[in-house]
């Protein structure tokens, strides 16, 4: 090789070396994530099969029911009422523009709403409020060695820290979705009617709505309610030095669980379309 | 001498920097092994490795006849009940009692019922003195007593031998007397061994049986302190006199 092509040869060298040691890095982060999904559903096995042997200290999974669910119910009521409202308004708006005729709106945003807007727009919203919290519970407790001490006190970290966040986060999720869909649904109508003058009976009008929308919110509700602990407390449990390493597991975790709801919503939808042949 | 705890040849590196270079140390049952060095030198990883909070790279380490370095996180159960660590910052659990605290080890290592557990917990508090704190909150009490807490917590199980990560750090003298004189009790009167990581000098000298100077990654020399002190070696003069300058080579300084 001619010793001009030296240097370029290094840095395509140093190029391809970076980028491999940047995709072993995401392997090993998916396979150490997808380790500790299959760890908290060990958990949970053990923790089932464990509740009649000896007691535990009660009340954990109860606060951490009121720390995703009650402590979300202002936030989730207040983002997706006003995307609600602004939604409706948008739709109304186009409408007036071009035929004037508001009788579909309240039908087919209510169809969009428990299919789609109010399951993954709730579990953006529980990706940033709820996921930020546990990564950063999680991850200070990493970097002052509470889980050191967890694990010397016999306590399987992920048993103790996900379990119950998780069965929290599967139970409220799915609360949040259908309460969220309800507020969004119910600002969007009383825009309609005081921006538009549509009639409230005719908008509020579940004709579209077919069961298989309700199994989607269903089964979208548990994946996001399944995906955003799970990643979060990953995220947590890598924190690594100090406060530096406490901040960059709550935005990993943030980053992540949102990343997951999209990914997961595209997955469900798509997967929804080909079982029903495209009628959704 | 015959080894209860023993470290052979053991490295480790953290992010390609090694750390420990082939580190050798023998500590019988029953002695108080204090470990100096400066900070980052590996002292920690050095007592973390025994207990399998971090894996070696290479090397071995034996406990009471038998080989730990390599056994799976489930199988370290038993022997984290065996040996007991009391952390650099106490790590209490923020979200419970001081009760809560010492009896979660006690209801998982001993399947003791969680009431139990709490009774027990509240008499293991009486015997350092934190009784009355039982049902506080670990953010409610000073240093001195949340490390107080924290060696009640790790003395629940009557562990054969505790690791005390910087035991007198943040402490104020008489505090840090009252923990060196447990810690010697703890040797005396009961037999445990204490492996003790400390860069406090007075306690060093006070109450070790034994102290392993670390340096550049490997046990530079175990003496009695007494040895230790009329040392002619450079390096642990310049340690121990902590002179700024001399021939010890301090990385990041």
């Amino acid at each position: 090789m001619p010793d001009a092509e030296l240097p370029r040869a290094r840095w395509l060298h140093q190029r391809i070396e970076g980028a491999g040691a940047a995709a072993l890095a995401a392997l090993e982060a998916a396979v150490e994530l997808w380790r500790v999904y299959v760890a908290t559903w060990a958990g949970i096995v053990r923790r089932v099969a464990r509740r009649r042997a000896h007691g535990r200290p009660r009340g954990e999974l109860a606060r951490q029911l009121y720390s995703i669910g009650n402590r979300s119910l202002v936030f989730i009521a207040v983002t997706l009422g006003f995307i609600g409202m602004v939604m409706t308004y948008e739709a109304c708006l186009q409408l007036a523009r071009v035929t004037g005729d508001f009788s579909q709106v309240g039908s087919q945003f209510l169809r969009l709403i428990i299919s789609d807007f109010g399951p993954t727009l709730t579990g953006l919203m529980l990706a940033t409020r709820v996921g930020a919290g546990i990564a950063a519970e999680i991850g200070s407790m990493k970097v002052t060695e509470q889980i050191d001490a967890l694990r010397m006190s016999g306590v399987l970290p992920i048993d103790y820290l996900i379990v119950p966040r998780f069965i929290a986060s599967l139970v409220m999720t799915l609360v949040l979705a259908v309460f969220g869909a309800v507020v969004m649904y119910t600002a969007g109508g009383l825009t309609a009617k005081y921006s538009f003058g549509v009639n409230l009976g005719l908008y509020f009008d579940a004709s579209q709505v077919r069961a298989r929308h309700v199994v989607l919110l269903v089964i979208k509700a548990i994946a996001f309610g399944a995906a955003i602990p799970v990643v979060a407390g990953f995220c947590g449990l890598r924190a690594r030095g100090s406060s530096e390493g406490v901040g960059w597991a709550t935005t990993a975790a943030v980053i992540g669980g949102s990343f997951a709801v999209i990914v997961l919503d595209f997955v469900i939808s798509a997967a929804a379309l080909f079982v029903t042949g495209g009628d959704l | 001498m015959t080894a209860f705890i023993e470290y052979r040849d053991v490295t480790k590196a953290f992010a390609g920097k090694p750390v420990l270079r082939g580190m050798n140390l023998a500590i019988a049952r029953g002695e108080v092994m204090f470990i100096i060095g400066t900070s980052g030198v590996g002292k920690s990883v050095t007592i973390k490795h025994l207990i399998g909070l971090l894996r070696i790279d290479g090397g071995e380490i034996w406990f009471d006849g038998r080989r730990v370095d390599r056994l799976p996180e489930r199988a370290l159960a038993p022997l984290r009940k065996r040996i007991g660590m009391v952390f650099q910052s106490s790590t209490l659990f923020d979200s419970m009692t001081l009760a809560e605290n010492v009896a979660l080890p006690l209801r998982k290592h001993q399947r003791m019922a969680w009431t139990a557990a709490l009774d027990e917990a509240r008499r293991r508090l009486a015997q350092v003195y934190m009784a009355e704190h039982a049902e506080r909150y670990p953010a409610e009490l000073s240093d001195g007593m949340r490390k107080r807490a924290a060696i009640a917590r790790t003395l629940a199980l009557d562990p054969e031998v505790v690791l005390f990560d910087e035991p007198t750090t943040g402490l104020d003298p008489i505090s840090a007397r009252r923990i060196d004189r447990l810690i010697r009790e703890l040797a005396g009167s009961l037999g445990v061994t204490a492996v003790v990581v400390s860069h406090d000098l007075a306690s060093t000298f006070a109450i070790a049986d034994r102290v392993a100077f670390l340096y550049q990654g490997v046990v530079h020399v175990v003496a009695a302190p007494g040895e230790l002190r009329a040392s002619p070696d450079p390096i642990v003069q310049q340690f121990i006199t902590g002179r700024s300058s001399g021939p010890m080579e301090t990385p990041g300084f």
